[in-house]
């Protein structure tokens, strides 16, 4: 039915198949619809936030999907200005998955913030002095440049290329990427950094609070960090599920080696990082503002243990499986991305739910919060925005340029 | 945000805050309208079919762009980095120099004939020189056995331009169209068709015509070999072994029509 749309030498399943996959995720996608009408027609309420409890779901879920996005800035860094030409085999992936991160990052914070209709404000009138406002303008930069490296791979479809002036503008236009994978990298440093400089400075919140350098504290550069080693472990991961779903070979194990090897490099350097950051906070940060590091894990479910888990077995473990998985690939590897991405997926929740549920003044009691269905249906929809987004894309485009030469029996 | 407008106050912090801002989005739009005016420069100066040709050789796996020196074995390995054509490429021009191609002879092989008095361009069609200086140009042995019976042919109008390595003429089969690559630069004085002795008659733009980037002589059968290996990889389970000289058939779609010929079409045709 859709043959025609497809590049001729990539097998994909009928297009009934196809519409059948995507059946549910419509479903999902349809139910989180209305939840969002809910919440822009009758406002947060719909929601279990509160004036307490102002970052929940959502936020948490924002900055995990933002941090895994960094996946495509980084992927562009290695090989636009480090030179690292195997990555050219995922690169196409990387900026559809960082586009679906960041663009439904950006629907979800468009719902969080409410007032659709004064949501240029946030623009025309920016709080100078505000992280958030250093978030707001990257994130947008930034979401444009992942627009703009999405056309060249959209205008080599089939039917576009065949049209002359499509396909010149493509190649002028590949010619220049390099260009937007530095300043996509120089916008994601600082809105990475900026994100967890916000948790950084809050004095408030004696369990996130930490000191730095000049204007940005410790998190700044925690943050961005430990977006950097992620990023690629994601972008492996996601390559790996989509060969098993579709049962093809989509790179080469280079390629998949390489990601491994820059993402448990950075992940150990990471760990090295918050290890000693973990020990001045504990040793001098909060003991100078009037608390006992161990107070703060005295309120379950957070004890101590979550803070091991953190750093010890979403962290150093799957830093060291990373860097086998370079040597020897299998599941070492794949093991090794899957907690690493568990690991900043942990690291977003302490800095967003515990930093807000743990109590900070002597009458305040510990702070639970359970999101309501609206919240979850909104998270289901951009989940389900994501696969919808990344199935068309993977059918009609071409993501992993090596899998014509890796499934050369084409009958 | 900008002067004049509530909430600005001219602090360092405004000010940098703007002029870092604005600059982003100015290196951005400024990016992306060198791209357009560069297309549309590129398309007023007719370099369309050069470009496109150009993504489409490097969207070519490794393994189908390999050098033609490779395929003599006068190379170890090397990937063509020119889009097959030679006439740009410095290294081609300083071997030829020092080591002609060895005479042209006849050959057969798998039952195609690959007569010595013409050149064959890597997109399967082959060039005639004429006494006149006219070029007769048709498709390969290989690729009239690979298409089999055709279901349309759409040939250029006489007076049409062509470019090397720009679409010539368009197969129509199976439901699917295909660009076939012209093999020279010149005008299109004669048609032909398939029941003739060739698809088109040609000038050539320049005099005498540059054809260095013609596979000739001791260059075609080794050539022919890598394409027919080629081919059977793309289709073995479905076609007869060509092994220990077994003949191709005359229509191979006909033999194998389980087989995903526009597939094999596409990537045989260079046309990824």
């Amino acid at each position: 039915m859709d043959s025609a749309l497809i590049a001729r030498s990539v097998r994909r399943c009928s297009f009934g198949r196809f519409a059948l996959w995507l059946a549910p995720w419509l479903g999902v996608l349809g139910v989180g619809a209305w939840a969002l009408w809910l919440c822009l027609r009758y406002g947060l309420y719909q929601t279990n936030m509160d004036n307490r409890y102002v970052f929940g779901l959502w936020i948490f879920l924002d900055l995990s999907i933002i941090a895994l996005g960094a996946g495509a800035f980084f992927t562009g860094f290695l090989l636009y200005v480090m030179k690292k030409r195997e990555l050219k085999a995922v690169i196409g992936s990387a900026v559809v998955l960082g586009f679906i991160c960041y663009s439904a990052a950006m629907a979800l914070l468009a719902v969080d913030v409410g007032q659709p209709l004064r949501a240029w404000f946030t623009y025309w009138h920016p709080n100078a002095h505000s992280m958030l406002t250093e978030v707001t303008f990257c994130i947008t930069c930034y979401l444009t440049v992942l627009l703009i490296e999405y056309v060249p791979v959209i205008l080599k479809t089939r039917k576009l290329r065949q049209i002359p002036a499509y396909a010149v503008f493509e190649w002028e236009l590949h010619k220049l990427v390099p260009v937007f994978a530095l300043i996509g990298t120089l916008l994601s440093f600082f809105h990475q950094g900026s994100l967890g400089g916000l948790f950084g400075v809050l004095r408030g919140r004696p369990f996130a609070f930490r000191e730095g350098f000049a204007l940005w504290p410790s998190t700044f550069f925690l943050f961005i960090l430990s977006a950097a080693a992620v990023g690629p472990s994601f972008i492996l991961l996601t390559t790996w599920t989509v060969e098993k779903l579709t049962g093809r070979r989509l790179v080469k194990d280079d390629v998949y080696r390489l990601l491994c090897k820059v993402s448990g490099w950075l992940l150990l350097t990471y760990v090295g990082a918050k290890a000693v950051d973990t020990m001045i906070w504990i040793n001098a940060t909060a003991p100078r503002a009037g608390f006992e590091a161990y107070n703060f894990y005295l309120q379950k479910p957070f004890g101590p243990g979550t803070l091991m888990v953190e750093v010890l077995l979403l962290g150093l473990l799957p830093a060291l499986l990373l860097l086998r998985g370079a040597k020897e690939g299998g599941l070492a590897m794949i093991n090794g991305a899957a907690l690493a991405c568990a690991g900043i997926v942990l690291n977003r929740f302490v800095m967003t739910i515990q930093t807000l549920a743990l109590p900070t003044l002597p009458f305040d009691r510990f702070l639970w919060y359970v999101p309501s269905w609206q919240e979850n249906a909104a998270f289901g929809a951009m989940l389900a925005y994501g696969v919808i987004v990344y199935s068309f894309s993977y059918r009609y485009l071409i993501l992993f340029p090596q899998e014509k030469e890796l499934s050369r029996h084409v009958s | 945000m900008f002067p004049n407008v509530s909430g600005w106050s001219w602090t360092p912090l405004h000010v940098t805050f703007v002029t870092i801002f604005l600059t982003v989005a100015a290196v951005m739009a400024g990016t992306l309208l060198l791209a357009a005016w560069r297309a549309w420069r590129d398309v007023r100066r007719g370099r369309a079919e050069s470009i496109r040709w150009h993504s489409e050789f490097e969207d070519l796996p490794l393994a189908d762009r390999t050098c033609r020196h490779v395929l003599t074995n006068e190379f170890l390995h090397r990937t063509c980095d020119q889009g097959f054509d030679c006439r740009e490429c410095a290294t081609h021009a300083r071997w030829t120099e020092n080591h002609p191609a060895a005479a042209a002879v006849d050959f057969e092989v798998a039952g195609l004939k690959y007569p010595a008095d013409r050149m064959y361009h890597r997109g399967h069609t082959w060039v005639k020189v004429e006494d006149g200086g006219t070029l007769l140009i048709g498709p390969d042995a290989l690729s009239e056995r690979m298409f089999g019976r055709i279901g349309s042919l759409t040939l250029p109008a006489v007076g049409t331009t062509l470019h090397a390595c720009a679409p010539a003429w368009t197969i129509r089969s199976r439901g699917d169209t295909f660009r076939v690559l012209s093999p020279v630069d010149g005008e299109v004085v004669e048609q032909g068709g398939p029941e003739q002795a060739c698809y088109l008659r040609v000038r050539p733009s320049e005099h005498p015509p540059a054809l260095t980037h013609l596979l000739r002589g001791s260059e075609v059968r080794p050539w022919v070999l890598r394409e027919l290996e080629r081919l059977q990889l793309l289709v073995s389970p479905g076609l007869p072994s060509l092994a220990d000289g077994g003949v191709l058939a005359e229509d191979l779609p006909a033999m194998s029509p389980d087989v995903n010929w526009p597939a094999v079409w596409g990537q045989m045709l260079l046309e990824p």
